[in-house]
């Protein structure tokens, strides 16, 4: 059994627990001991990046540091999570300098970056720590050849120099996991392209404008519903379609389900012990795809 | 040993320097330094009646050794020793001071302390004078043959240079046909002409001299003492300059050149066929095979990789001459050869690490020597660019500029014939298929070369689309088979998505593969970007570091053909002129080692930038160094190294340095403190020369040891220095990547660190101690260095010596 | 043009943390073409922001709302053969903008969420009694204290919360 202490960070727990849920369930399953962990704060991600990026490096040290006295790993859900913790961590332990002017911050809380641990996406987990043969065993009900457009969200691969989670031209990791549970990962156009959600309440307009290319993309390539890893991604990708309903007067009703609820699903938990009615774009089809 | 008899002659510059320097008084002292037997006064010393007096000294016997005050020594030095060695004394026993540069002028303004300085200039040069010994010469023997590795255009350029000079030449090429990267291009700018044509050699009498031919109608081969030997690849080299012993292997090619008479009924016969690299893999090609039209030798060849030999044997049982012989085993043969020239060229680089453009995914992504294959109307598409999906003819293209260049990522350099290149096939498709949609993205178009911008003129005329933007990919429609190139069009400030058939990449061109194996074979160096490294670029170019070996063409870095060829032309006299005499002689200005001191420390060896020197066994188990006499360049960076003082350079002894120190130190004549400075006799030394030419005045006090290199000053020289009353000590050398023994300034700049750490130790301000490094134009920095010294120890105080 | 010496400018970017690689730009237009918003909006051209900065020209700059339109996605700083690091730059420029007073309203709500919670969405009640219904632990709270002390420590409070243009 496999310890992470779990960072859970802003958006999830308050607005997307059917993905916490989900995750939590699959993980367990899959024997991944999940630690909660105390106090932890806002990884500090692109809004307050934009602020100040050395508040933003302090931040994430911080929450990092944690981990670090726990003698834990860090999982984290939200590819957004994913990006700040693991750039802070990496540049951190790169650079002399910068790391001994964070510590001078943190040490007003009684914390020192050791740069002793790491960062991982679930996704890592489970294709390091449980194995795509060991997940496939462990999959009860394959999705039925679901036709998924798989979104891995631009955090989860770039920038690649620091994250290398993978290819970032040629994403492999996210597909192989899709295929694993049963359902099809299939091409569509633009697929790495990002979806403008961090637009959203400074340029909405453009955002929407993304978001409804990258929807129509998967649309148009036939698929059943679009996989994210990303709340944010979620988010702009669901919601928005309520949105562009409004705004651009086009109904696509694509679900956007969450790898960590697929893969529950696979596992054989059943939708009902899922929260799928948080999501605005209903997943029935999906549901009634896979049986 | 014969006792030591000094002659000073001081010239005072046609009087210009009398009026400041009073030489009276300096007659007066030198008259009674010890040794001294003759002075002289004169106004110049290094031609004329002046020599004559000097060689008229010598030659009576009346001295044996010879201190001349005269102004620019590096000139008049050479004047000098050659006259006195004429005369009958050893060149190395003389010593030249420049009272006019050095003293005269800066300090114009104190002649008082001048004329001081002077004397003390004059004891220093007549103390080392004493101490110093004949320096003899020594031979090397030089075979007057040359290794020229790599059969292309620079190549066959140097290896013809060579033998009609009448130099043996071995011309090795890897492949199994002469020709290179440069016999793929089709076509050459910015001639036009076919990429294989060359200069007829003038040796042959059957060949016109003055016409160009094809490389397989030049008889290149044909040439007296020109041996051309393919498919064979460097071992071993061993050996020294003037005397390498060369190992070759040559592969087999199956096929016996003298026998085959080219009547392809062994292709007809052969049963394998694999894609045929000539062309870019467009087409294919028998196990057994030529280069259609383009070859030499003109012998087919069987390909190892791909041949089934003995289970099949048909070429044997139908070849008409029984040139098969497919039982041939790989031969290693050894050259003995004075000189080695690396001509390698380059090869395009593989871009699909560049996954957003996709090539060898997308098949329609090509890149130039793919396409000036199918531009070849003798190349597997008879001339036609094509669609390699699906064969059919391609009518819009685009060309991608900068892959792989020019970016960090992967190359940062500019390969500089790229964009010449896109221009030459965009032109050669717009005339053969004036409706072709041809656009090309760059950043910036680069035609630097004579008659270059035409083409690019050219190009504009005929209707090529220049787009100014990098693409960021290259996408692939499926429904359509269409490429889609994504690019902004930077001047309109538009994105654009090019649908193309084709899209060529102008693709980094980058060091040949074998480039690592072969620099450590022939143990010369790369550059940062993987090419062969030229010693300078600008006054030795084509020269390594490791002398008689040279490098030229593509190797050293990407060229078009007119520029691989005066780069051969260059390396080609470069060897001439190396083993022409069929001797080396040589000055034995180099280090010795002591034998008794040396310590198998490892330090010096590694550290002399010629590798001049080897650890040898002494039996006990323990090693002592030895020093090359003919690798050493007598720079001292392996003095300054050696931790226990065991080796010193036979023309500057560690007792002439101290007698200097000594010297310079001794006579002081102003209020103010000594201050003592190290240079090096290359750009140190030209940079304080200038400033005295300049008449940039510093103070007297500032008192000038030249040394070869700063390489040679040890700890111990800085710490004797202030010893012998320095209250100040500087060490002037060339810029760190100037120094003309490469590394001896940089190891210098480590020394003075070093020492500046002792003197703290010893309670002693590090500040008095500064390291400049100035080129010849900077004698302004020299002087104003030298003032800030003088001031900041004067501001110091008497230096406290526990 | 230019209203200060270009490379003034340039200088104090390159100085800053995420603006280190800007003077490396030569302006080749991969960040544009791969860019999702100059896809979409003429508002906005990753490569023209950096050549205003190298020009000197910081109003148009920072007091401007192109920067505020990069949606951090990283594509161009992929791609970009001079590796510029496009996106952090595009931070940089931002954090020197929000101390120049240029602050976007959405921003001041990030940040004040940020002061108040230690998170950027901060819990509801409903939220609380759904998490409850599905069997998910409660939210361990974010330690504020420690958070406080940070933002004080990096100046984060001041550079927000002060008067308008003071710098
Ligand atoms: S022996 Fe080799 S080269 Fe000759 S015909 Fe057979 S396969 Fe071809
Ligand atoms: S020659 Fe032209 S295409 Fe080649 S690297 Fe230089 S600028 Fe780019
Ligand atoms: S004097 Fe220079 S070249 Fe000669 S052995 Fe010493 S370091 Fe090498
Ligand atoms: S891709 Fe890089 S070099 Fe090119 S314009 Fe953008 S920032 Fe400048
Ligand atoms: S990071 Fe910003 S500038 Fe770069 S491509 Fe994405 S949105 Fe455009």
């Amino acid at each position: 059994m496999t310890g992470y202490a779990l960072f859970l960070g802003c958006t999830i727990p308050a607005r997307q627990p059917h993905y916490e849920l989900a995750a939590r369930k699959a993980l367990t399953k899959l024997g991944i001991e999940l630690v909660d962990m105390e106090g932890a704060t806002c990884c500090a991600p692109p809004p307050i990046q934009s602020i100040d990026l050395e508040t933003s490096l302090a931040l994430a040290a911080y929450n990092i540091c944690l981990a670090e006295e726990a003698d834990l790993n860090i999982l984290t859900l939200c590819t957004g999570c994913f990006e700040s913790l693991t750039i802070a961590n990496r540049i951190l332990k790169g650079k002399r300098e910068l790391r001994e002017k964070i510590n001078k911050i943190l040490s007003n809380v009684g914390k020192e970056f050791k740069g002793t641990k790491e960062v991982r996406h679930y996704l890592q987990v489970l294709m390091d720590d449980v194995g795509v043969n060991r997940l496939k065993q462990n999959v009860v009900k394959p999705l039925n050849g679901l036709k998924v457009a798989a979104f891995p969200g631009c955090h989860l691969l770039r920038p690649s120099e620091l994250l290398r989670l993978d290819d970032p031209e040629r994403p492999r990791i996210f597909d192989m996991l899709i295929e694993t549970v049963g359902a099809k990962s299939i091409p569509y156009k633009n697929k790495l392209r990002c979806c403008g959600g961090l637009l959203r309440g400074y340029a909405d307009d453009v955002a929407l404008a993304i978001a409804r290319d990258k929807i129509a993309n998967a649309y148009n390539a036939g698929a059943d519903c679009i996989s994210t890893l990303c709340p944010f991604c979620f988010l702009t990708l669901d919601l928005g379609q309520m949105l562009i309903k409004t705004a651009y007067k086009e109904e696509y009703n694509m679900p956007i389900i969450h790898y960590a609820e697929l893969l529950s699903l696979s596992l054989g938990v059943a939708p009902k012990e899922l929260a799928l009615d948080f999501h605005k774009m209903k997943v029935d089809k999906v549901l009634e795809k896979i049986g | 040993m014969e006792e030591v008899k000094v002659g000073v002659f001081l010239s005072d510059c046609g009087g210009q320097i009398a009026k400041i320097l009073d030489f009276e008084a300096l007659t007066k002292f030198v008259k009674d330094v010890s040794g001294v037997v003759l002075v002289a006064r004169g106004s110049e010393f290094w031609r004329g009646q002046g020599l004559q007096a000097i060689v008229d000294a010598v030659k009576s016997k009346k001295i044996n050794r010879v201190v001349v005050a005269e102004t620019i020594p590096k000139i008049s030095e050479v004047a000098i020793a050659k006259a006195v060695e004429e005369a009958g004394l050893n060149p190395h026993l003389m010593e030249v001071v420049d009272l006019k540069n050095h003293c005269a002028w800066p300090h114009i303004d104190t002649p008082e302390e001048a004329t001081e300085k002077a004397k003390a200039m004059l004891l220093a040069a007549i103390e080392k004078a004493k101490l110093l010994e004949p320096i003899g010469k020594a031979e090397f023997p030089a075979v007057k043959a040359v290794l020229v590795i790599g059969g292309g255009a620079a190549g066959m350029q140097a290896a013809e240079d060579l033998a009609e000079m009448g130099f043996k030449v071995y011309l090795v090429e890897k492949e199994p046909f002469l020709g290179g990267l440069a016999a793929k291009a089709v076509r050459f700018f910015p001639t036009d002409d076919c990429a294989i044509c060359i200069q007829s050699p003038a040796s042959l009498t059957t060949v016109t001299q003055t016409s160009r031919k094809c490389v397989y109608r030049s008889g290149l081969s044909e040439i007296p003492n020109l041996n051309v030997l393919t498919n064979t690849k460097i071992v071993k080299v061993e050996g020294s300059p003037g005397n390498f012993k060369v190992t070759v292997e040559r592969k087999p090619r199956y096929v016996d050149e003298k026998k085959c008479v080219a009547c392809d009924l062994c292709t007809s016969v052969c049963p394998v066929e694999v894609p045929d690299e000539y062309n870019a893999k467009l087409s294919k090609r028998k196990a057994i095979y030529v280069n259609k039209l383009l070859v030499y030798p003109p012998a087919y060849v069987i390909d190892a990789k791909a041949c089934k030999f003995h289970e099949c044997a048909k070429c044997f049982q139908v070849c008409p001459t029984k040139a098969v012989n497919l039982d041939q085993k790989p031969e290693h043969v050894t050259l003995n050869v004075g000189g080695i020239i690396v001509a390698t060229g380059f090869r395009e680089y593989d871009p699909s690490v560049i996954k957003e453009y996709h090539y060898g995914e997308y098949p329609d992504v090509i890149t130039h020597l793919e396409l000036a294959r199918m531009l070849d109307a003798f190349g597997p598409t008879s001339g036609v660019p094509v669609k390699p999906s699906d064969g059919k003819p391609a009518k819009r293209i685009v060309f991608v500029q900068c892959v792989g260049s020019r970016d960090r990522r992967w190359n940062p350099y500019c390969s500089s014939i790229c964009c010449m290149i896109s221009l030459k096939h965009a032109t050669m498709i717009k005339e053969a298929f004036p409706d072709a949609d041809v656009t090309i993205c760059y950043i910036d178009i680069r035609t630097t070369g004579r008659e270059h911008e035409y083409y690019y003129e050219r190009a504009r005329e005929m209707g090529v689309k220049f787009v100014k933007g990098r693409p960021s990919e290259i996408i692939h429609d499926p429904a359509t088979n269409t490429l889609v190139v994504e690019v902004e069009d930077e001047l309109l400030r538009r994105l654009l998505e090019l649908e193309a058939d084709l899209v060529v990449l102008a693709t980094a061109m980058v060091p040949s593969e074998d480039a690592k194996e072969l620099a450590q074979i022939l143990d010369i160096e790369l550059d940062q970007d993987g090419f062969f490294k030229e010693y300078n670029a600008k006054l030795r170019p084509t020269e390594t570091k490791r002398r008689g070996i040279f490098i030229c063409g593509g190797a050293v870095f990407p060229k078009d053909v007119p520029t691989a060829s005066l780069h051969a032309h260059s390396a080609a006299v470069k060897a001439a002129k190396f083993l022409m005499n069929g001797k080396i002689v040589k000055d034995l200005k180099v280090a010795v080692v002591n034998q008794d001191y040396c310590g198998n420390c490892q330090f010096c060896p590694v550290t002399c930038p010629y590798g001049a020197i080897i650890l040898e066994p002494k039996g006990d188990g323990h090693f002592t160094a030895k020093v090359s006499e003919l690798l050493c360049e007598g720079c001292g960076v392996c003095v300054g190294t050696c931790p226990v003082g065991a080796i010193e350079l036979s023309h500057l002894k560690s007792s002439q340095i101290s007698a200097q120190i000594k010297a310079l130190l001794s006579v002081n004549g102003t209020s103010k403190p000594l201050v003592l400075v190290f240079s090096c006799s290359e750009c140190g030394h030209a940079a304080v020369d200038s400033s005295g030419m300049a008449m940039m005045s510093y103070p007297a006090n500032v008192r000038v040891l030249r040394v070869p290199c700063t390489g040679v000053i040890q700890v111990q020289h800085i710490l004797e220095a202030f010893k012998a009353g320095a209250q100040g000590v500087m060490v002037v050398g060339c810029k760190p990547d100037g120094c003309h023994y490469e590394v001896g300034s940089q190891k210098a700049k480590q020394r003075v660190e070093m020492a500046k750490m002792l003197l703290q130790a010893y309670g002693i301000e590090p500040e008095r101690l500064e390291m400049l490094n100035l080129v010849f134009i900077e004698g302004d920095k020299f002087a104003e260095a030298a003032k800030t010294m003088s001031e900041k120890v004067e501001k110091l105080g008497p230096l406290q010596l526990s | 043009m230019t209203e200060e010496k270009p490379l003034d400018f340039a200088r104090e970017i390159t100085g800053r943390l995420g603006g280190e690689t800007i003077t490396r730009c030569y302006q080749c237009g991969t960040c544009a073409s791969a860019c999702p918003v100059t896809k979409t909006t003429e508002r906005y051209n990753p490569r023209q922001v950096i050549r205003l900065a190298l020009l000197g020209q910081r109003n148009d700059v920072l007091k401007g709302d192109a920067i505020w339109l990069c949606a951090s996605c990283y594509n161009c700083q992929e791609r970009c053969p001079q590796k510029v690091e496009v996106a952090d730059v595009i931070y940089a420029l931002r954090n020197m903008a929000i101390r120049g007073g240029n602050i976007p309203a959405i921003y001041t709500e990030f940040a004040a969420a940020l002061m108040n919670e230690g998170r950027l969405a901060p819990m509801s009640k409903f939220l609380e009694k759904k998490r409850a219904e599905y069997g998910l632990p409660p939210l361990k709270p974010a330690n504020t204290e420690a958070l406080k002390k940070i933002l004080a420590a990096t100046g984060f409070d001041k550079i927000m919360f002060r008067k308008e243009g003071a710098t």
